[in-house]
């Protein structure tokens, strides 16, 4: 166990060496006029090479790079009183281009409100998933099964932009049940509204419009995971030693069908990050999807390493997270 | 005497263990097949025996060169096919065919019988299309398969009658060895029969040998003019059959035998049946010496578990790796135990 | 009166294609501490009348008709609450596949305390001392540290004997083994069966073996059932069964089967297939295969009927009984050439 989790690890850095350097190149390849936007429309010739040579645009990409991935992971000692203890990555991420801003600040103040939408939403769509999941495979063919299955066919094939327009018009404009558009802090009234009451009412839209897709996914994966469980012979067993059906499906059924479940999760999490730059530009939620949307527009490289980084950075984190747990439940994984 | 056809010396088969956290280092290996040989002669039947995971079908395998064998050489009708390169091997793969276990999963679903059937012929260009479907629904007429069934698929057939298939497959293009593994084992006895009858009219008419791998004892029985008896990757006794069935000397082969459930109440229920402790050991770190040690009922410390029995011969090309052979058959149970008092360890006597 | 007797058990399943009658009429009786051994052909419809008398056929699309007295209670008619008190507890069956019977996420332990607490009412402590004991009773080595142990963590025949030793555990009076040593190699087989047969003794149990091996029926059962699609072939006490044949399909059993202890010259072919259960052929089912067939076989499905000088020995066929000795003289003779 412990040697594969070190194996993990060092595979998640060759894996974050790997997607930092390609989002660089791709940066550098993309023809732009990065000068004119640092020093200014109409600036000086000289202005704009004074501006490029600040920035170290004129060094060469893997110098760039270097100092990049340098003051990124730069140890630097953490002290308890006055007294190093140990060391930690320095994780500066530079300043933007464009606006100077430190991107650690942005990506802070943004993260959380991805962070909100993206877990809320996780749980949304497993809270539609599940019950719609097993009451399906539970009684195949029924009419509830059906309807389960359009619902699913459904939610597949109309695309979250529109889905997320639709509600916002219906429930949002037409019926003003819920807000459209806007963020509150969980914590804080910064900014006019704030705690978690008003957080949760104005993420509803967003956390539904993200969740449905995956929501439809899930309770299909669900529905056939179930069904193949209850063919299996331990079940017949579990029936065969006098257990009522419930108890057959809780501890028998459903621990085993929805282990994959939980492998799927760690992989969709990252699928559902880039889901989450639609419905942030929808419901006009300032979180890292606008953010780097914003950036990409402005080549503002530092601003777009930032995002890359912190994502991969969460998605590597979360995998690592999604396979402890399935070693916890699954003995087979962790006794081995 | 008829010639060996196949002959195959001290082959190995190692299956590398790796470990590693980014280089894949070798920590050890699965001997699957550890050392085996034996000859197979022109029109005989070498029945392979055995419990799941001795090594028989990885065994099989290698004779059919599906795998890179690990040391040792094969022989095959006078040829050292050992090494020999994928384009050298086409002309030896058209004499020597195999036909597997399961009927269900060796058929490709998609393809219908004739093609099944003619794609040995088609493959190694041997006539026109419709030399080839004359070929084919002959091949399925000596099967005992309706050779209008030409244009159905796999899934249409019964179990039997996919193995038929497989068999009509495997002569499709006469070959001089078939490597069966285990094919009646997922079939019923009604059609097992079938199938063995069907198997011994074809040596018959075509002058066919095998290698028949099983590890039911009564089909083996049937079946075969000589047996070798696998265990843990090792062969620990090879025999002509009756001598084996009535005469065997390995204490495994022994108790194999005694094993087995007999179809008569009588006789059956006086079976003294020699029940072995515990499983077989992983082929990963298998026991010192003779392997079958820990689990033997004449185990004699300080000698089974220093000095690996060669396989002393018995006479008759009956040979067996055991210190301690069974001096007769069958044993009381109390005789299993131990050797008879004063028997010295069998010393390797010169066949006659 | 018998701890079970089957009476004209029917069990049909509706399928897309049509009815398929699985079991078609099948009737027996189980004494107290004795053994039945059901043979016959895969899909010959052993297992589904196990299945049947344990209430674990999908309730859905099922047609269950007949009855099934255990202990005078028809376990047909009984409701499903009565069967979970009664399966696991009174009645309980092992299955073929010890590598897929037990589930894979919870330790042995925990499964065989669920078996014990689904029928006791006793502390988790006092369940867990009752497992142990019998999985020492089966022969599980360090039984109480096992105990945590996971399925994987156990070899095949291992897994069999926890499966074992969790149907025995609530002390039932009848066990049914459902292929218990197909999936095993012969040496674990037969430890299997002498485990089975101590712990008969020790037990008391009846125990129904279904197998397709006549080798383990002839070593373990008392009485034998016979079956070819869906019906009873022949049924008999276990020497009348193997001594005094009387049934086509018994003899191409016994005919086709390779000998351990003789060698066969030719073995006996039941030539083609078992039939189709959606639509079986007219008269006796067995009749397009039976190289004894009259036309009265094509017409009128044969009765189970004693046979005229042994009331316990009953079998379905038309075919005179003078005929039916000599047949099985002659199988005898050529079958067991070394040992008679």
């Amino acid at each position: 166990m412990i040697r594969y989790l070190i194996r993990r690890v060092l595979w998640a850095i060759v894996l974050f060496v790997v997607v930092t350097l390609v989002t660089y190149v791709i940066f550098f390849l993309v023809p732009n006029d990065l000068a004119a936007k640092v020093a200014g429309q109409g600036s000086s010739q000289e202005a704009r090479a004074r501006a490029i040579h600040h920035l170290g645009l004129d060094r060469p990409v893997y110098v760039q790079y270097g100092k990049f991935m340098w003051a990124l992971v730069k140890p630097v000692p953490v002290h308890v009183g006055s007294v190093p203890v140990f060391v930690r990555p320095q994780g500066n991420l530079g300043y933007s281009y464009i606006r100077a801003t430190p991107v650690n600040e942005l990506i802070k103040s943004a993260a959380p409100v991805t962070g909100s939408l993206v877990f809320g939403g996780v749980i949304v769509w497993l809270l539609i998933a599940l019950p719609i999941g097993i009451l399906s495979a539970l009684r195949p063919r029924s009419v509830m099964d059906r309807a389960s299955m359009t619902f699913v066919l459904v939610g597949i094939s109309a695309h979250p932009i529109w889905i997320g327009l639709i509600f916002a018009y219906v429930f949002g404009f037409r019926l003003g049940w819920f807000p459209i558009s806007n963020y509150c802090n969980f914590f804080n009234h910064a900014g006019g509204c704030g705690g978690p009451v008003q957080w949760a009412y104005h993420l509803i839209l967003p956390w539904i419009t993200y969740a449905i897709l995956f929501a439809a996914l899930y309770a299909r994966m669900i529905r056939a995971n179930v069904m193949e469980a209850m063919t299996e012979d331990y079940v017949r067993t579990a029936r065969a030693k006098g257990a009522p059906e419930q108890r057959v499906l809780r501890s028998h059924v459903l621990r085993n069908a929805l282990l994959p479940v939980v492998t799927m999760l760690g992989m969709d999490i990252g699928v559902g990050l880039g889901g989450a730059v639609f419905t942030e530009t929808i419901y006009n939620l300032p979180g890292l999807g606008k953010l780097i949307l914003r950036a990409i527009g402005e080549t503002d490289l530092p601003i777009v390493m930032g995002v890359v980084v912190f994502a991969t950075f969460a998605i590597i984190v979360f995998n690592l997270i999604i396979d402890l747990l399935y070693a916890w439940i699954d003995p087979r994984i962790r006794l081995s | 005497m008829a010639e060996d056809l196949l002959v195959v010396d001290d082959v190995k088969k190692h299956f590398p263990v790796t470990r590693g956290i980014i280089f894949q280092k070798q920590v050890g290996a699965v001997k699957a097949v550890d050392g085996v040989s034996f000859s197979v002669k022109s029109g005989e039947t070498l029945g392979i025996v055995g419990e799941s995971g001795c090594g028989k079908s990885t065994l099989a395998r290698c004779i059919m060169r599906l795998f890179d064998i690990t040391d040792g050489t094969i022989v095959f009708d006078g040829r050292d096919i050992t090494k020999l390169s994928r384009t050298n091997m086409r002309p030896i793969r058209r004499e020597m065919m195999m036909i597997f276990q399961d009927p269900y999963a060796s058929l490709n679903p998609r393809k219908r019988v004739g093609q099944i059937v003619g794609e040995a012929l088609e493959v190694n260009k041997v006539g026109t299309a419709s030399e080839t479907k004359r070929r084919v629904q002959e091949l399925l007429e000596v099967v005992g398969l309706n050779p209008e069934h030409y244009n159905r698929f796999p899934h249409e057939f019964s179990g039997g009658q996919r193995q038929r298939i497989g068999v009509a497959r495997a002569l499709a293009i006469n070959p001089k060895l078939i490597v069966c593994d285990e094919p009646v084992s997922a079939l019923d006895v009604s059609v097992q029969a079938q199938i063995l009858n069907l198997l011994e009219d074809l040596q018959q008419d075509f002058g066919l040998t095998y290698i028949f791998i099983a590890h039911d004892l009564n089909v083996v029985r049937h079946i075969s003019d000589r047996v070798l008896v696998m265990y843990l990757g090792k062969v620990v006794e090879l025999a002509p059959k009756l001598e084996l069935y009535e005469q065997p000397k390995h204490p495994y082969t022994g108790a194999l035998l005694s094993a087995v459930p007999i179809a008569d109440p009588e006789r059956g229920r006086a079976r003294q049946p020699i029940v072995l402790e515990g499983d077989v050991p992983s082929p990963l770190n298998p026991p010192s010496a003779c392997n079958f040690h820990p689990r033997c009922p004449r185990f004699q410390a300080g000698h089974c578990d220093v000095v690996d029995p060669p396989l002393y011969p018995f006479g008759d090309g009956h040979i067996a790796a055991c210190h301690y052979p069974l001096e007769r058959w069958p044993l009381a149970a109390d005789e299993f135990r131990k050797p008879a008092a004063g028997h010295p360890p069998a010393e390797p006597t010169p066949v006659s | 009166m018998a701890l079970l007797e089957v009476n004209d058990l029917k069990t049909y399943f509706q399928t897309d294609d049509g009815i398929v009658k699985a079991v078609d009429g099948v009737s027996f009786s189980v004494e107290k501490g004795k053994t039945l051994g059901i043979v016959g052909e895969s899909g010959s419809g052993k297992s589904v009348t196990c299945l049947t008398i344990m209430g674990l056929n999908d309730r859905k699309n099922t047609i269950t008709s007949g009855e099934a007295l255990f202990n005078g209670e028809n376990l047909l008619t009984a409701g499903s609450r009565r069967l979970r008190e009664i399966r696991g507890n009174d009645m309980a069956m092992i299955f073929q596949d010890p590598m897929t019977s037990l589930n894979p996420v919870h330790s042995i332990g925990t499964q065989l305390i669920e078996a014990v607490q689904l029928h006791r009412d006793v502390s988790k402590k006092a369940a867990r001392a009752r497992a142990v004991e019998l999985l020492k009773a089966v022969g599980i080595p360090r039984a109480e540290r096992r105990a945590d142990d996971y399925p994987h963590q156990f070899s095949g025949g291992m897994r069999q004997r926890v499966m074992i030793a969790m149907a025995l555990v609530n002390d039932p009076d009848l066990l049914i083994a459902d292929e218990p040593t197909t999936a095993l190699d012969v040496t674990t087989q037969a430890q299997i069966m002498l485990l089975l047969t101590n712990l008969q003794e020790e037990f008391g149990s009846a125990i129904i073996v279904i197998t397709h091996d006549l080798g383990v029926v002839a070593e373990s059962a008392d009485d034998v059932l016979v079956m070819y699609a869906a019906e009873v072939a022949e049924q008999a006490p276990v020497e009348k069964l193997f001594r005094r044949p009387f049934h086509p399909y018994t003899w191409g059993l016994l005919g086709s089967l390779p000998r351990l202890d003789t060698d066969l010259e030719r073995l006996v072919q039941i030539p083609g297939q078992p039939p189709s259960l959606l639509r079986p052929p007219n008269g006796c089912r067995f009749h397009p295969r039976c190289p004894y067939v009259m036309d009265k076989c094509k017409q009128i499905d044969p009765p189970l009927v004693p046979i005229s000088d042994d009331p316990a020995h009953l079998q379905a066929c038309h075919l005179d009984e003078t005929t039916k000795d000599r047949e099985a003289a002659k199988l005898l003779e050529t079958t067991m050439a070394q040992a008679i």
